[in-house]
């Protein structure tokens, strides 16, 4: 058959995309034809509505292209398209459990577009995918409603944060978890509460607030939901931010490839981009960094919720939890409790039981335990708490990692409730610092360094260390007692000041003017202080002057300064009476640079300069080569981490009993890649030839040659005349001579 | 060592060229694979083998169920088998299936995209006894203006020559059913272009878009179907109607005397005689709602198409030929019409 000749006119099949296509270009010429296709959908749709689920094939085609090409071009005749929208609406709301799935599909789709092209508004169409989303069966459907639902979300809130449409999403998924607690549908208010919260879209206490009733509610699934939000939501939100922001996009090396290689459309965009996103980061750069407060600290009433939790997951013998989840539900309570000091005294006891080494997952149990206590927990609730993990844990007889486990466990509660532990059993545990297993003798030199820092009297007299038992003579430290709380100050501060000090003085020797000179009439209250101090720096060395506060000073002001300077000693060893003045002279100091904070303004600068200062003196501090002691573990904890039963494990793989032989040689060979036998590097360097099928030197082929045919010869050489074994001497000599049989080159 | 040999021979084997001799064949490759096979026989799955040949109301069942198939010819063929069926029956013998079961198989081929398919589906709907179609006027409709506002103008045509049909078979209810008058008559502007005012000028781009189709004069065509349309749905009520009703109205020759107005008490002989109650259907609009009296239909007329088709029918006239001709028709049905007013 010929195939007929098309016409150029002809070609140009009339099809919707290439309609569509004209349409966008030229509106107000083809509206007769969009008409008519409007026309079409709508005799469509009335076909289809009226027997949705006895559609033909072809109809649903039509149905569906038609509804894609209107929704294209929907924007170009409002007036036709009005009700277009709610059709669709409708359409979906209805039949979406018998529409057929890629009917469905375009009609969400569709609907998004429309709304992106503004003939919808985000509320409508949040308030039409959502209850699809959790009622329908399909999971093609939900996993697509739910993409949708969520890009919705991030758009409407990219520009800037769309309050109303948040606040009634929220409200919506609030009245989800909240109206039936039994139903697994919370599930996705979760979802989506947990998505927008790491993407930093929501960061109010409403969200906070919807996961709150969700881990309150009685489905596990959704129970869970909620804690993991409020364990882990936070931790994912900042890994999230740190992603966005070490994707660097060098605008250099763009540009430069740019001018190397070929140019393109596409190449140039890509430049475009980068710079755009370089110039976007910069402009967020000198934005003020949004303050986004963790979960944790958004909530309402926590004593409230956290005791709810408790009675409704824990206590209730009715909630069918597993002992995994509810480990969760209890290391949420317990962060709550130590986060926002709670009191909640039956989880105390609750605790009571789970204490045993037998107890599976008792690392878990321990580490909530010392999450739970801080220093407004009664000791007498404690101490019973403490006594049963030293009976059942710590003793000569039990394992290694058992002993470690319960003393970490006893360290970390007594860090935040150091009044927690009695002095008999204190002063039992420290001994095992002399134990043979190393993971017991870390974890009880943990407990006795923490001690010498909270509690120096309650330890025996040797224990105490140097520093510990002068501080404890000269009366400075006292026992804290229970609910005592420390003067609130800026850390840092007392660096600060000095620092400020010491640039004063510089100035005013660069400037000749005597030292106290002072060039700020509102410093003049400082002159004294001032003048006296730089007097002091100066002939520090030249007499044993009891009034030697600074170099004292800088002792307790920063670890970072040398002691050994022959003044201070000295000073120490003056008697007394002097010691007395040397203590005011500090006191005196110390409500100066209080002073700073409240009799000044810190200015930015200021306080750049004090995190500046903070951050050296953190770095001085773990120098090796520095005598003062490195901060202890506990103190740079913040007090929004949490603790992990791998803290309360701690060193306990140093306690395993050692490796057999096998293991050992195991462990060693594990890292290596496999080998085969030793050779030697030339028969390895043979064997490697003969594989790639390369052929063999000279001597080699004398050595392998077959011995019958080196028979001969030899047999020969034995029956040679003189004449003939001279003859063949010659030749050796004379081929030496040449250097070889081809003879030497250029000969 | 001396275990090894072995392995080495293997591998210099790799490198070996096979030796080719003449007069034998080439040995076969590593990865040769046999693929023949042996069966003693072949069983197929699907075969249907009578003695007896099937009844006529068997291939009848199977021609319907073999519109919905692939290839065109196939469908046109059981179109054709299926006309010639019906119209071949004995005089006054039922159809071999109701036409509630035909006509849904029916219904998607007036979108056909093959041209033959369409022809002979007006064939075999032209067989069918027009007193059936009337009851199925409602589901053909939404398909005919479906078609009617096809971007094919071949399909346009044609659904505007299966709409001349419905017309003629059963006119009454055509325009009375539910979307039957507006909807309908929005296709026909739509098809003519006739909306807008700029675009019933002459000197648009008429259809400016797409092919315009094989079938000449499709504009005349729609044109007569128009005036048809019109005369069904406003003209005036023809005397032996009027006459029928009136006498229906004072005395039934089915109904002696004393009993008057029994024959609206009685069970009535349309189908759906509730229709326009629309218990189960959708809320419709103005748009989508049932025009069951002449007036009802004068009167959406007058407001909304009258002025687009008198401009319409003014500029086909001004054109001329065989467009003016046909333009007339229209404008007869349309005088008279306006001349016999909103009703009596």
């Amino acid at each position: 058959m010929v195939k007929r000749k098309l016409g150029a006119l002809e070609k140009v099949e009339a099809d919707l995309p290439n309609l569509q296509h004209k349409i966008r270009r030229d509106p107000k010429s083809y509206i007769e034809d969009f008409r008519a296709q409007h026309y079409q959908y709508e005799s469509h749709r009335e076909i289809y509505m009226a027997a949705p689920s006895s559609a033909t094939d072809t109809g649903l085609i039509s149905l569906r292209d038609l509804i894609d090409f209107i929704s294209h071009v929907a924007d170009c005749y409002p007036g036709i398209c009005k009700d277009f929208p709610q059709q669709l609406i409708d359409m979906l709301m209805q039949h979406h459990l018998v529409l057929e799935t890629e009917l469905r599909e375009k009609l969400v789709g569709s609907l998004v577009l429309l709304k992106k092209k503004d003939l919808l508004d985000s509320a409508t169409l949040l308030h039409t995918l959502f209850p699809i989303l959790i009622s329908t069966p399909s999971k093609t459907l939900r996993a697509l409603l739910f993409q949708k639902i969520l890009s919705e979300l991030r758009t409407a809130n990219s520009k800037t944060t769309n309050h109303k449409l948040n606040r009634t999403m929220q409200t919506v998924l609030f009245n989800l978890v909240t109206s039936d607690r039994t139903s697994a549908k919370g599930l996705w208010a979760i979802k989506i509460t947990r998505e927008l919260w790491k993407r930093q879209i929501w960061t109010e206490a409403k969200a906070v607030e919807v996961m709150k009733e969700a881990a309150l509610s009685q489905n596990e699934k959704v129970i869970i939901g909620g804690v993991r939000f409020f364990l882990g939501g936070d931790k994912e939100r900042e890994e999230l931010e740190d992603e966005d922001s070490e994707e660097e996009v060098n605008v250099g090396q763009v540009k430069h490839q740019l001018t190397i290689n070929k140019k393109t459309r596409k190449k140039a965009r890509a430049a475009e981009k980068a710079i755009k996103a370089v110039r976007n980061k910069e402009r967020k750069k000198g934005n003020p960094s949004p303050l986004n407060f963790s979960a944790l600290h958004l909530l309402h009433d926590p004593q409230g919720f956290a005791e709810n939790m408790f009675f409704k997951h824990l206590q209730n013998g009715k909630s069918n939890l597993k002992l995994e989840q509810k480990l969760q539900v209890l290391q949420l309570i317990s962060r709550l409790v130590g986060l926002h000091k709670l009191h909640i005294m039956p989880l105390y006891s609750y605790f009571q039981k789970f204490l045993t080494p037998r107890q599976p997952s008792v690392t878990s149990f321990l580490a909530s335990l010392a999450q739970a206590s801080h220093d407004l927990v009664p000791p007498d609730v404690l101490e019973p708490l403490v006594q049963k993990i030293a009976n059942e844990f710590v003793s000569e007889a039990s394992a290694g990692e058992v002993a470690t486990a319960g003393l970490n466990a006893i360290r970390e509660i007594c860090v935040r409730q150091p009044l927690a532990i009695e002095e008999t059993l204190l002063q039992d545990l420290v001994m095992y610092k002399k134990s043979k297993d190393k993971g017991v003798m870390m974890a009880s030199k943990g407990l006795l360094s923490l001690y010498r820092d909270v509690g120096a009297q309650m330890l025996k007299k040797r224990d105490r260390g140097k520093e510990a038992a002068m501080s404890l003579r000269a009366g400075e430290r006292q026992e804290r007692r229970y609910g005592e709380q420390a003067v609130g100050e800026i850390e840092g501060l007392e660096l600060l000041a000095k620092w400020k000090d010491e640039e004063r003085r510089k100035k005013n020797i660069e400037n000749g003017l005597p030292s106290d000179a002072e060039d700020n009439e509102e410093e003049n209250d400082e002159a004294d202080w001032a003048a006296w101090n730089v007097e002091d720096d100066e002939d520090s060395d030249v007499d044993g002057e009891w009034i030697n506060v600074e170099d004292d000073v800088d002792i307790v002001l920063s670890d970072s300064e040398d002691e050994g300077k022959p003044a201070s000693k000295k000073a120490k060893q003056e008697e007394e009476g002097k010691k007395d003045a040397d203590k005011e002279a500090e006191a005196a100091k110390e409500i100066d640079f209080m002073k700073l904070a409240t009799t000044r303004i810190l200015t930015p600068a200021d306080l750049a300069k004090l995190t500046e200062l903070r951050a050296q003196a953190a770095a001085n501090a773990t120098l090796p080569g520095n005598k003062g002691r490195v901060a202890a573990p506990w103190t740079s904890r913040h007090t929004d981490d949490p603790l992990t039963a791998g803290e309360i494990e701690g060193l306990a793989a140093l306690s395993a009993a050692k490796a057999t032989r096998e293991e050992r040689i195991a462990h060693a060979k594990e890292g290596k890649t496999d080998r085969s036998e030793h050779m030697s590097k030339e028969a390895r360097r043979k064997e490697r030839k003969e594989e790639q099928g390369k052929s063999t030197t000279n001597k080699e082929k004398a050595r392998k040659k077959n011995f019958l045919m080196t028979l001969g010869k030899a047999r020969s050489k034995n029956k040679r005349s003189l004449v003939e074994t001279r003859a063949v001497l010659r030749a050796h000599v004379d081929r030496g001579k040449r250097g070889g049989r081809r003879g030497n080159v250029g000969q | 060592m001396g275990s090894s040999s072995k392995r080495k021979k293997d591998k210099q084997k790799d490198f070996q060229k096979p030796k080719l001799k003449v007069g034998k064949t080439k040995a076969k490759p590593d990865n040769y694979t046999d693929t023949s096979f042996k069966s003693k026989s072949i069983v197929l799955t699907q075969q249907s083998l009578h003695l007896a040949a099937p009844t006529s109301n068997a291939t009848f069942t199977h021609n319907l169920s073999l519109l919905s198939a692939k290839s065109d010819s196939q469908r046109r063929d059981s179109l054709a088998y299926l006309t010639t069926s019906i119209s071949s029956r004995p005089v006054n013998s039922p159809l071999p299936q109701p036409v509630s079961v035909i006509l849904p198989s029916l219904l998607p081929l007036i979108l056909d995209g093959a041209t033959s398919v369409r022809t002979q589906l007006l064939k075999l709907l032209r067989t069918l006894p027009p007193g059936d179609v009337e009851d199925h006027v409602a589901q053909l409709l939404p398909y005919v203006r479906a078609g009617m506002t096809h971007l094919a103008a071949d399909i346009r045509s044609s659904a505007v020559e299966i709409l001349s049909w419905m017309v003629e078979a059963a006119g009454e209810s055509t325009v009375s059913c539910a979307g039957g008058w507006i909807k309908t008559l929005n296709c026909f502007l739509s098809v003519l272009g006739w909306h807008t005012e700029e675009s019933s000028q002459w000197s648009s781009s008429r259809a400016s878009f797409g092919k315009s189709g094989s079938q000449g004069k499709p504009v005349v065509k729609t044109l007569g179907a128009l005036a048809m349309f019109l005369d069904a749905g406003i003209g005036k009520p023809s005397v032996d109607g009027v006459d029928s009703e009136m006498s229906g109205d004072d005395e039934s020759p089915d109904w002696p005397f004393p009993l008057c107005q029994t024959a609206q008490h009685m069970i009535s002989d349309s189908s759906t005689p509730f229709a326009y109650l629309n218990l189960f259907g959708k809320p419709r609009d103005e748009e989508g709602e049932m025009y069951e009296t002449r007036e009802d239909r004068y009167r959406v007329f007058s407001t909304r198409f009258q002025p687009a088709i008198e401009r319409g029918i003014k500029s086909a006239r001004e054109e001329g030929g065989e467009l003016g001709r046909a333009s007339s028709g229209v404008s007869k049905v349309l005088k008279e019409a306006i001349a016999y007013g909103p009703g009596p």
